[in-house]
């Protein structure tokens, strides 16, 4: 009886120790997700980001970066590529603007191409082959 | 019970009178007969609580253990349902912030930045169907189609000059939807729209949409036009000259 009961008690104690386990997990993934907010969530689009970019799909980087311009918050290491977006979408909604002769929103646009082309200076060269993407978007 | 000696009241346990102080004689079995009685009491309960105190440590260790589980499955419950509380307390957040917002939001719709606008109402979670914000229902509606249209466009025209489209037939397609699901909508909600209070800039954003379509795909007014009464294939035909065609 007293041999049963001990092995009941070890076995417990590993089941507790298997649990406790289990609830730090669970408690830092539930932690980690309540932080989240809709783009660190969706673990797709920095992935996708960088794979249009290798691939010179600026318009698609465009378009799945627009959160940064509602101003999501970004996860850190993504925030290069959302930057990417965002100038390359600016560059393609200014035409826009100017068409519809918004020219304070113009202005501002330009403002935060010329801002983001100084905060990643290491990136001219992509910044250059957007602009030209831009270019050869238009069709008039 | 009287005692045969005084005739005094005594009791059954009582070894003498208490009255006469004679030794009771007469309940000496009864009180033999109580007194083992306690004893084997005392030994079970002895016994008892050595049972109890050997068992102790299981009984902690399985309350530790429904504590635990409860504990799991709580955790396992939030981290399943984050999206819902997070969601919930932006929108909580987003009420609590209204004046704040609605100046943002207002800075967007005066900049005619109505992507800005969906990506801003996205981020933060805005309720548009319920107060204080159920007056942007309407314009949030069109800005959602807006926004794909600009979105459709804007991925099948702009790429580098080595780029590796993914599917541009799939582009082709998409880009048809999304410019005949936004004039639709457009129309069929005209006479809501000229009753919203926002009405403005639902306009403003047609205007866009149409210098959009005019700058990237080579559709003025006219043929604007003509590519809306136009059939679905004749549409996707025009586009994949524009689309594929011409940019290879």
């Amino acid at each position: 009886m007293k041999k049963n009961k001990k092995v009941i008690f070890g076995v417990s104690v590993a089941v507790n120790i298997l649990l406790a386990l289990v609830l730090l997990v669970a408690a830092v993934k539930a932690g980690a997700e309540l932080k989240f907010n809709y783009v660190e969530i969706d673990t797709i689009t920095p992935d996708t980001l960088r794979s249009n970019l290798e691939r010179e799909n600026y318009g698609v980087v465009a378009s799945l970066s627009r959160p940064i311009r509602g101003g999501a918050e970004i996860a850190e290491g993504d925030l290069d590529y959302y930057r990417l977006g965002e100038y390359a979408d600016l560059l393609f909604m200014k035409e826009i603007y100017a068409e519809a002769g918004n020219a304070v929103t113009v202005q501002s646009c330009e403002d935060r191409l010329a801002e983001i082309r100084a905060e990643m200076p290491d990136y001219g060269s992509l910044f250059d082959k957007i602009d030209l993407s831009a270019e050869n978007a238009k069709r008039e | 019970m009287k005692c045969i000696s005084c005739g005094g009241e005594i009791g059954l346990t009582d070894e003498r009178c208490p009255h006469c102080g004679r030794i009771i004689k007469e309940t000496a079995g009864h009180r033999n007969e109580l007194k083992t009685y306690r004893e084997k009491n005392e030994t079970a309960k002895r016994g008892l609580a050595k049972v109890m105190d050997g068992n102790v440590p299981l009984v902690i260790s399985a309350v530790v253990m429904v504590a635990l589980i409860i504990a799991c499955g709580i955790a396992l419950y939030v981290g399943e349902n984050a999206y819902h509380f997070r969601s919930d307390a932006m929108r909580k957040d987003a009420k609590k912030n209204y004046d704040a917002y609605s100046r943002e939001i207002r800075d967007y719709l005066d900049a005619g930045d109505y992507t800005g606008f969906a990506a801003f109402k996205e981020a933060h979670n805005i309720a548009e169907w319920e107060a204080p914000y159920d007056d942007l229902d309407l314009l949030w509606e069109m800005a959602k189609e807006y926004d794909w249209l600009v979105s459709e466009v804007e991925s099948s025209v702009m790429f580098g000059r080595d780029a590796q489209r993914y599917r541009p037939e799939g582009d082709v397609a998409d880009c048809g939807r999304a410019i005949r699901r936004f004039y639709e909508e457009y129309e069929d909600k005209r006479s809501e729209i000229d009753g919203d209070p926002y009405a403005s800039y639902i306009h403003d954003m047609k205007a866009k949409a149409d210098i959009l379509l005019k700058v990237y795909l080579g559709l003025d007014d006219a043929a604007r036009e003509t590519f809306l009464a136009a059939s679905d294939i004749e549409q996707e035909a025009y586009l994949e000259e524009v689309l594929i065609d011409e940019k290879e």
